[in-house]
């Protein structure tokens, strides 16, 4: 198939035939803004690639379920960050595993950051008191804030009404307010 | 954000915009991703294809559950039925019955 040619509806309807080499095109088009999303909650670069692993395996078996009222970046979006609110709960769970004698030895809490970058003492900070926040707030706050998303963008990928999402960022804003209130 | 539907904050908002320009870099994370993702499908294991199999008939093998387990009924109706129809023609082996009892 002539995939430079091809809309993604036209690969996803090749995918949908049988023809794998249709789906490994569309996951090369939007692998970046996969990547890109799920790397601001990923804690490692194995826990990326899993993560985007799972979100392209997801849409590949439930590619019939893709409307295409809307673009196929929006829906596989979508499932980045219901894959990422996952990651996160799953994280939150195992961390609540974890005796406080265990986090004293290790020298405390150290949140999931993005993948390895300039190091700057004040952002760290800020990732430090994001991965405090609750998966939700954290999974607002971040496509709000780091993202640059709009409130309808949040509320498109998470599901959320839009005054849920308003509310959750809220919070958030004062969670993070006071996380980092004595450190300055 | 794209919103100004909060209150400015003087504490978040410049770390807000400083964590916006530091976007990861997943240049390398990214490569060759979609070699990885189609081994991956092509090597999905045989044990999960035969679990979905499983899930997709589960209709099918519950309503053979439900008649099988209707035909039980009716046949265990049934032989009820005929050994009391016996009974009534052979007294003597109710008797006989009740006294092994």
């Amino acid at each position: 198939m002539a995939a430079a040619e091809s809309s993604d509806e036209q690969l996803v309807a090749a995918a949908l035939g049988g023809d794998s080499g249709a789906f490994g095109e569309l996951a090369a088009r939007h692998k970046t803004r996969v990547f890109g999303l799920v790397s601001r909650f990923a804690g490692n670069a194995a826990d990326l690639e899993d993560i985007c692993q799972d979100v392209f395996i997801q849409a590949y078996f439930n590619l019939r379920q893709f409307r295409r009222e809307s673009p196929f970046e929006h829906w596989i979006l979508r499932i980045a960050t219901y894959k990422c609110y996952d990651y996160l709960r799953r994280r939150k769970r195992e961390r609540a595993t974890v005796t406080s004698v265990d986090v004293l030895l290790e020298g405390g809490y150290q949140p999931a950051a993005p993948l390895p970058r300039t190091p700057h003492p004040e952002l760290e900070r800020l990732y430090d008191a994001i991965g405090k926040l609750t998966p939700k707030e954290r999974l607002v706050i971040t496509l709000l804030e780091l993202e640059d998303r709009s409130l309808q963008e949040v509320s498109r990928l998470t599901g959320w009404s839009v005054g849920n999402v308003k509310v959750r960022a809220f919070r958030a804003r004062a969670s993070l307010h006071k996380l980092l209130l004595p450190l300055t | 954000m794209n919103d100004s539907s909060f209150t400015p904050d003087p504490l978040l908002d410049p770390l807000f915009a400083r964590a916006r320009e530091q976007r990861p870099d997943t240049a390398r994370a990214e490569y060759a991703f979609e070699t990885r993702l189609l081994a991956r499908l092509s090597q999905r294991p045989e044990g999960a294809r035969v679990g979905a199999l499983a899930w997709r008939l589960l209709p099918f093998f519950a309503a053979v559950v439900l008649v099988l387990g209707v035909c039980q009924v009716e046949a265990s109706h049934d032989s009820q039925e005929a050994e009391q129809a016996a009974a009534l023609q052979n007294p003597e082996a109710v008797d006989l019955f009740s006294s092994l009892e």
